[in-house]
This record gives structure tokens, C-alpha cells and sequence, in this order.
């Protein structure tokens, strides 16, 4: 796992588009669908809704958000919970899925 | 009226209450009365104002006794997945959300509230007030206005801008108009005897007539506090609506939208008990001047002529738990469909007695039905909640009214879609896991599922275009999309977005009466009524 998480951010280090095909898509989509959809949507979060669109939003920043949000350096009641049941790959996963997406 | 108005004894009780208790008690009413209010405002449209559920379960003290109130909170604040249940964080504070539980976990399951004639009169809204100067063709290009397709969108809260409906051409698949519905739409109906009219209801009983030539609202009318039951007569001069609170059906003028006679729905069920009773299926029939009505709790069926008084035949022991129903054999057969039995009654409209009760699966739900003829024979398609082991599609020969076939598909399923033109009957299956982003679609020769549809959301409500050149269907839930097929290559061929689309409704059926006849059907029930 480890080893994995390093290479990763090797790879990202020297390029990100790698990173992002390295991910499972078809993993991040289904991840995706079933946690992050209810709220953000796939393309966008409901008009009337007060969540972030995250559909082609940066890869890094959406790896680097959740990771933060699972080990909550970054502060938010509903976000802390939801993430902290995410693993490594599901991370990667679906922040290459969001940053594919056209929005 | 059989039973008080809610909301004013709730007044009075309150207005007591500044007279008789002290400041605390009176703190507390206040109270309750703001969580009334934004239980109304939140949650009610689908769960009910009377607290006792319409699509989405009652919220109340005995069905939430015993619950968690932190369990109750996280899905308040989350949402529920799998389900329309969407996320109330940020839009409800905290103290909001523990107040609603409380509020929710001590309301007993309210008495059905009153909306009366002179109610429903009061509240007929007038958008358009000279009608005469609407545009005489659509302004839009559309080659045949029964290419249009309605979508009726939820929006992700059942209420607010995403809730409407959404006109599609279904030859460019482009958007060709909307109109919003305040709280999520429900069922699109299509007048037909004047292509321009539509009626649209929203999931809080408001019916919109819609113009579809200007894609606007020309009038509103509010029936009753909820219920999908909407029906046109077939000369496209009224309108009859049902609701489940209160117990009550109206007719309407297709035209102003005035009510004309509102019919209390109530009478004795299978077991030999009287009891009042939701509306179920409300349809007009190309048959005759008249409407049917499934009254679901009393299981029995009214024939409602369209004549001075509004006379009532009742069918009863139709079964137990009624809910939709489509039309064959020129509209004078009824197929009804009967949640605890687990049956398809098959009534004739003209002799207005039961011919057969036919198995239907498990907790059968027709949709709007399919009928399609192959091989000089013609056959309904049952789709069913499937809650038992077995998972199939019932087939019925409906001329012998006779089980075909019960064809194996993957899940329960809700909405069966055919066409006379299309090879494939497509039926949604509605299991809640990976499952419900699909769509199965069955040979109509060889009556098996010949391909799965990875459609994506909660996949729901299949629907052809009127030539049968496409299917559409709902991407729903947050799928957010509708998703459109080839209905042949079953190749995907375009997306429409918008906020949680549920019911797909065809402007063509008012050509071809069930989805997957020929509009044959439809003109020989007209020669019918002339040779009559």
C-alpha cells in the first residue's frame, strides 16, 4: 500500500496525466455514484442544493481535499464522516473520475 | 366533509393556548408550530401532510417508534442513498433537523384534511387570461406535436428549480420547453382532441394546463394535497383528478379547469369492510365518454359517465390493493392492476363487470402498460415490484386473457414501454443496488430479455418516441439525465440533463392508447363509436 501510494505521487510528480490513468474510473464511477453523487451530483449538484460542483474540477486538489477531509485537517461535520470511510484507491478513484468528467 | 380541517384545529389550539398557558407551554407551541411548518415546506410532498406517506414512507410517532433519533438526524442531514431522500445539510441548521425529529417522532399520523369543491375553485390560477391570443402553431420546429416527449423532473428536493416539466422533440432530442411545477412533477397527460393542451400534475395535486404551442402555463388548479391520479376524456372536455388526501376524486373542465363534481371515495373493500380509500389509476377511454377509477384500499373500480349527474357504475372485489391500469381492445378492456394479490384484473368497460383475474408476478405495478400484437396475437406486459423470489415479467394473451409467459428478468421492475414499430419491449428494473442503473429489454418474438441497458442513476419510466425510432429513460435519482437509444442498434445516441427525471410521457399516446399498439387500435375504436 505504501510502496502504491509513493509511486503515486512519484508519478503525479512527474505527470499527473499518468496519475489519473492509473486510477480505475469505471471504480471512481461507481464509487462516486454510490457516496458523493447524493450531495455534489455527477455533473452538477442540484440548483437549489448548497454543495460544490466537483465535475472537472483539478485531480490534485480533488485527491488532496478528501485526503485532508479523512484525516480532518480540514474541518467539516458531514465531509469528516463521509471521507473517513474512504480507502486509498477509492480517493484516487474518484477524484480521476470528477476530474474527467466535462461538467 | 367527514372530518375536520388540521390545520385550523391546530389554530385553535394554539389561539387556546395564548388564552390559558403560561409563558413556557406557550414557547412550545411555537415550537411546534414552526416544525409543522417546516415539515410542510420540507418533507411533505413526499411523505405526506397528513404524516402517513405518499411515495416516500409515513413519517410519524408509531412508524418511527423505536427509531434512533441520531440515526433519524443522519439521514435528515445525508440523505439516503438508493433512494429520492436527498441531503438536507446546509439547507436545514442542526437545531432544525433535532427539532424535526422530535417534531416527527412525537405527531401522530394526522385526520385526512378537507380540500373541498369551493377549495378547489378558490385555487384555480389564471396565467393566461385571453387565450385566443396564443400563437395557432407551435413557435418552435416540430414536424408532428406527437413527437413531443414530457419529462417529469423531481428536482433533487421534490420541490424548487429543478422541479418541472421538460418538452423534448423526439426526432432532434433537443429541448424545445418547460414549465415549473413548484414541487416535483408527477404525470404529464396530453388532450386528445386539441394538440395543444397538456395537463401536467405536480406531486402536491396541482394540475397545470399547459400550452404547447407557447410552452406556458395557462391556468392551475390545486385538487387535493396529493396523488398521481390524472385522466383526459376522450373528447378532450374534461379532466378527472384523484388524490389520496384526501379521499376524494374531482371532474374538471378541460377547459377553465372549474371543478364540476367531486366524488367521495370510499365503499366496501374484498374482506367486507367499509373504508375510505386512496384514488389509484384515474383513465379516459377512446372507448366512450367516461372515466375509470381505481379506488386502491375499497379494491373496486367506478365507471364514471360523462353525462348530467356524473353517474357512478361500481365494480367491486376487483382486489385488494388497486393501483394502475392500461387500456386494450380498443379501450373497452381495462387491465388493473392489484398490489397484495398479486393480480392483473381484466374488466370490460362496456358490459362493466370483471372478466378474469390473471397472475401478475409479484406486487404488480403496469405502469402504462404494453401491449403489443406479434403473430395475430395480442400481448400485455406485466412489470412488478418482483418483492418475492421469483423475478419475472408477466406476458398475457389478451384475447383469451390467458398467461403467456412469466419471462425471467434480473429484478423487480415498474414501467414496461413497447411499440409497434420497436423489436424490443424495455422494462426498468427497480432493485436497489447496481442493478437499478439498468434497463432489460425482451425480444417481443422470442418473449426473452435479449440485452441489459447500462443507463445510469436510478433507471426508470422507458418510453419510445411516437415513430419508435428511440427509447428514452430516465437516468433518475442523481443520474440526473435522460438517456436516449436507438431502438433498434441499442446504441446510445444522446443525453438531455436535468435534476432527477422520473415519468416519461409521449405525446403519442394519444394516438395509440397503449404504448406498443399500432394507432390502428386507436382508429378502429373511433369507427367503433361511430358505428354505435
Amino acid at each position: 500500500m505504501r510502496l502504491m501510494a509513493l509511486s503515486g505521487a512519484l508519478m503525479l510528480g512527474l505527470s499527473p496525466v499518468h496519475s489519473v490513468n492509473a486510477a480505475s474510473i469505471y471504480a471512481g464511477q461507481a464509487r462516486a455514484a454510490a457516496v458523493c453523487s447524493q450531495c455534489h451530483g455527477i455533473k452538477n449538484p442540484s440548483a437549489d442544493a448548497p454543495f460544490p460542483p466537483l465535475a472537472g474540477r483539478d485531480y490534485a486538489y480533488l485527491k488532496s481535499a478528501l485526503e485532508q477531509y479523512r484525516d480532518k485537517t480540514r474541518k467539516s461535520d458531514i465531509m469528516n464522516a463521509i471521507a473517513g470511510s474512504l480507502t486509498d484507491n477509492d480517493i484516487s478513484n474518484v477524484a480521476a473520475y470528477y476530474a474527467g468528467l466535462k461538467p | 366533509m367527514k372530518t375536520p380541517k388540521m390545520r385550523l384545529s391546530n389554530s385553535v389550539i394554539a389561539g387556546l393556548a395564548t388564552l390559558l398557558l403560561p409563558l413556557g407551554a406557550l414557547a412550545a407551541s411555537d415550537d411546534a408550530q414552526k416544525m409543522h411548518k417546516l415539515y410542510e415546506e420540507n418533507c411533505a410532498s413526499c411523505h405526506g401532510s397528513d404524516h402517513g406517506g405518499f411515495i416516500a414512507p409515513g413519517l410519524n410517532s408509531e412508524s418511527l417508534k423505536g427509531r434512533s433519533p441520531t440515526a433519524l438526524r443522519t439521514i435528515i442531514m445525508a440523505g439516503s442513498f438508493d433512494t429520492l431522500m436527498p441531503p438536507f445539510y446546509g439547507r436545514l441548521t442542526d437545531d432544525e433537523i433535532r427539532g424535526l425529529v422530535k417534531h416527527l417522532q412525537t405527531t401522530p399520523k394526522q385526520a385526512n384534511p378537507a380540500w373541498t369543491i369551493d377549495d378547489i375553485k378558490a385555487s384555480i390560477k389564471v396565467y393566461v387570461k385571453d387565450e385566443s391570443a396564443l400563437p395557432t402553431k407551435p413557435t418552435y420546429e416540430i414536424d408532428d406535436i406527437n413527437n413531443i416527449i414530457g419529462v417529469a423532473a423531481r428536482g433533487k428536493y421534490g420541490r424548487g428549480s429543478g422541479s418541472k416539466a421538460v418538452f423534448i422533440n423526439s426526432v432532434t432530442h433537443k429541448q424545445i420547453g418547460e414549465i415549473s411545477t413548484g414541487t416535483a412533477a408527477h404525470i404529464i397527460d396530453y388532450n386528445p382532441a386539441n394538440p395543444r393542451w397538456a395537463y401536467v400534475k405536480n406531486d402536491t395535486a396541482e394540475i397545470f394546463k399547459v400550452d404547447l404551442y407557447s410552452m406556458q402555463i395557462v391556468r392551475s388548479v390545486k385538487t387535493g394535497f396529493n396523488g398521481p391520479g390524472l385522466g383526459v376524456s376522450r373528447d378532450g372536455k374534461y379532466i378527472m383528478a384523484g388524490s389520496y388526501v384526501p379521499h376524494n376524486a374531482v371532474i374538471l373542465d378541460a377547459d377553465t379547469l372549474e371543478p364540476l363534481k367531486t366524488f367521495e371515495l370510499e365503499g366496501i373493500d374484498p374482506d367486507g369492510k367499509m373504508v375510505t380509500s386512496d384514488s389509484g389509476m384515474v383513465i379516459g377511454t377512446p372507448f366512450a365518454d367516461i372515466f375509470a377509477i381505481a379506488l386502491e384500499n375499497a379494491g373496486q373500480v367506478w365507471v364514471v359517465d360523462l353525462k348530467e349527474g356524473f353517474p357512478v357504475t361500481k365494480i367491486e372485489n376487483v382486489g385488494r390493493h388497486l393501483h394502475d391500469a392500461f387500456l386494450t381492445h380498443g379501450g373497452s378492456k381495462l387491465m388493473v392492476a392489484s398490489y397484495d394479490d398479486s393480480i392483473v384484473t381484466a374488466i370490460d368497460l362496456n358490459e362493466r363487470k370483471i372478466i378474469k383475474k390473471l397472475e401478475a408476478g409479484c406486487v404488480p405495478h403496469v405502469g402504462g402498460g404494453a401491449a403489443v400484437e406479434v403473430n395475430g396475437r395480442t400481448l400485455g406486459f406485466g412489470t412488478n415490484f418482483g418483492d418475492c423470489d421469483k423475478m419475472v415479467v408477466s406476458v398475457w394473451d389478451l384475447d383469451k386473457m390467458e398467461v403467456v409467459k412469466q419471462v425471467p428478468v434480473s429484478g423487480g421492475t415498474e414501467s414496461p414501454a413497447a411499440h409497434a414499430n420497436a423489436p424490443y419491449v424495455a422494462v426498468d428494473i427497480i432493485s436497489k443496488d447496481r442493478r437499478a442503473r439498468t434497463v432489460q429489454l425482451i425480444d417481443k418474438k422470442s418473449l426473452e430479455v435479449v440485452k441489459t441497458l447500462d443507463v445510469g442513476g436510478h433507471a426508470y419510466f422507458p418510453e419510445y418516441s411516437a415513430d419508435g425510432k428511440f427509447l428514452y429513460v430516465s437516468a433518475g435519482y442523481s443520474g440526473d439525465e435522460v438517456v436516449v437509444y436507438d431502438s433498434t442498434s441499442l446504441q446510445k445516441v444522446a443525453s438531455i440533463a436535468m435534476e432527477s427525471p422520473a415519468g416519461i410521457f409521449s405525446h403519442g399516446r394519444v394516438k395509440y392508447m397503449t404504448r406498443g399498439l399500432s394507432p390502428d387500435e386507436f382508429e378502429n375504436a373511433i369507427k367503433m363509436k361511430g358505428a354505435k
